[in-house]
């Protein structure tokens, strides 16, 4: 029986999916990455954290907590996968064999990317409803910031309006999406995920660079304003503030005040999370995918790759679209309004209208919401793979029935997001998923990699089949630095963020019980996942223990 | 824009096209040469 079921074991991990190339695993985890976050998200969080000066904490995060994490994700992934486990349950007993509850934090590696999942999906489908509607000319009609605001509004079901009489249109998109989701997932790594990425990313590149240059020779597009011109909304993003890096503190010594300047706090973590956001690191995705790469397989300069792949899409790419166009046409005063506004109301409400205004409108507006579409969905289909692959390996499902069970259960806990959007569903979900699990199961994982598992052997097996030599600077950043950067972020998350939202400070009374669903829907959904993986353990010690 | 703006403009875009290039082509380049 143990040499049946060993027998089993190493035949699934001989018969385990992989990668068709090596570009191939470098898109995905690039496609993974470069999301709506890199032309939405970057921009605001630049223009409004000291501009160009914004550069300097995001590149440190980069060095310090980036690339760190992405190496160790790349390493713990491609280790995990060598002994058959594709998700972190697996890959943190592997790597920690002689504690027993290791496996129930691996359990936020599906969590996490589930819970994104539910409300990034139907994100996603308001993208491809408005390349429709792009397309079909059907928000032409709107040309001020409050009836495209309204369009928004109504297609989200928020409000009933002259443009839309309820939630129909919004749910026909997220079908389509949902269905486009599962059915990439069920045709697999290769051709299924591996495919949709080799392809898409390249034109998502194409869209973009058509839409930047674009931007870029709008020069000024009213005469009777020649201060709101392209160049002055680059300006606007990187022209650097550099009072917004440091704070001035006044110490109490003698009569005299003294003063000293120390780093703004605010603007550090806000670097530190885009850099988080943006490289999908924390979540478990990268976990999975580097799962179906071999020992043999580089990963030191493939995550390297696919991170440069990210960053030259967010920084010069995202930079120069959303913050210039908008300058242009609503000015500095207009555009610092729509910044704080967010990244939404920049993409769904600023956007459109600043593209309407273009020669050819309907062509941009159409390349630039199937430009976010496609980044949406090269990453969420990585969030998909951990909870399949997870049934896969440990409870010996196949592609089909993972395929589907995760279909059925998650098309039902979506409708938290589409059916509560207006009551904070989805802020919680993305508190909860997006935010707070990445940050945690980012600390377990890199505490994990260099002290439990040592610095020595993760150097090794970083280097394992590697086509470069990380600079040896890194041993002493992955085991102190970023572990360190990691708990101060935690710490400050903590403080800032968590305890306000767990006591539901800013949620309106009306909104309490839409809340508390959510939470309550969170927690089973956690204690389903790790019941999951007690249940997959138990099997697994039984079968080994019987003869 | 002003002259600290076109600074830190193009020390970024340099520093992450020289990070893209350097790795994208050792990877295409060490693609080669297992596939030779």
């Amino acid at each position: 029986m143990l040499a049946c079921t060993l027998g089993s074991r190493a035949g699934r991990i001989m018969a385990r999916e992989r990668w068709g190339s090596r570009l191939g695993v470098i898109m995905a985890v690039a496609g993974s990455a470069v999301g709506l976050g890199n032309f939405l998200r970057f921009p605001v969080q630049a223009a409004q954290n000291g501009g160009g000066a914004f550069l300097i904490p995001y590149f440190v995060a980069l060095f310090l907590l980036g690339l760190p994490l992405m190496w160790i994700e790349w390493t713990i992934g491609r280790f995990g996968g060598g002994f058959g486990h594709s998700t972190a349950p697996g890959m943190f007993h592997t790597l920690w064999n002689k504690n027993r509850f290791i496996k129930y934090f691996g359990v936020i590696g599906i969590f996490g990317p589930v819970v994104i999942y539910i409300y990034y999906v139907y994100i996603e489908s308001w993208l491809l409803g408005y390349s429709w509607f792009a397309a079909t000319g059907q928000y032409n009609g709107c040309t001020t910031q409050e009836s495209m605001k309204a369009f928004l509004q109504g297609y989200q079901g928020v409000v009933r309006n002259e443009y839309f009489a309820g939630l129909g249109p919004a749910y026909l998109f997220f079908l389509v999406t949902f269905a486009l989701n599962t059915v990439i997932v069920y045709f697999g790594i290769q051709k299924g995920i591996e495919t949709l990425c080799k392809y898409g990313l390249p034109v998502l590149f194409a869209l973009a660079v058509v839409l930047a240059v674009r931007v870029l020779t709008l020069g000024t597009p009213d005469p009777a304003r020649p201060d709101w011109n392209v160049l002055g909304g680059m300006g606007f993003l990187w022209n650097p503030q550099w009072e917004a890096l440091v704070t001035r503190w006044s110490l109490p010594v003698g009569d005299s005040p003294c003063y000293i300047w120390v780093p703004n706090a605010k603007v550090w973590l806000a670097a530190a999370g885009q850099i988080f956001f943006t490289l999908s690191v924390g979540m478990g995705v990268i976990l999975t995918y580097t799962s179906y790469l071999t020992r043999k397989d580089d990963v030191a300069l493939s995550g390297l790759t696919a991170a440069s792949t990210n960053e030259l899409v967010e920084v010069i790419l995202g930079g120069s679209i959303v913050i210039p166009a908008a300058f242009a046409f609503f000015g500095p005063q207009g555009t610092a309004e729509i910044a704080q506004g967010g990244a939404f109301n920049l993409g769904f409400v600023t956007m459109p209208l600043v593209l309407q205004q273009f020669t050819f409108g309907n062509f941009f507006g159409v390349a630039w919401f199937a430009l976010l579409f496609i980044a949406g969905i090269t990453s969420s289909v990585s969030m998909v793979q951990p909870a399949i692959a997870f049934l896969e390996d440990e409870f010996g499902l196949s592609k089909k029935e993972a395929t589907l069970l995760f279909a059925v259960n998650s098309f039902v806990l979506c409708h938290a997001a589409i059916l509560f959007l207006a009551n904070g569903a989805v802020d919680e979900l993305d508190f909860w998923g997006g935010t707070f699990c990445l940050v945690v199961f980012a600390a377990v994982e890199t505490i994990l990699f260099g002290w439990v598992f040592g610095m020595d052997a993760a150097w090794t097996e970083l280097h394992a089949g590697s086509d470069i030599t990380i600079p040896r600077i890194y041993r002493f950043i992955i085991k102190y630095v970023t572990p360190a950067f990691l708990l101060v972020i935690l710490g400050f998350w903590m403080v800032q963020d968590a305890v306000p939202i767990l006591l539901m400070e800013k949620v309106a009374p009306e909104n309490v019980p839409h809340v508390l669903g959510t939470r309550i829907m969170l927690l089973a959904l956690f204690a389903d996942l790790a019941l999951l993986v007690w249940i997959a353990w138990r099997r697994r010690r039984a079968a080994e223990v019987l003869p | 824009m002003t002259l600290g703006g076109w600074i830190f403009l193009a020390a970024s875009w340099s520093l992450i096209l020289g990070l893209f290039i350097f790795s994208m082509v050792r990877t295409l380049r060490a693609k080669d040469d297992k596939q030779g």
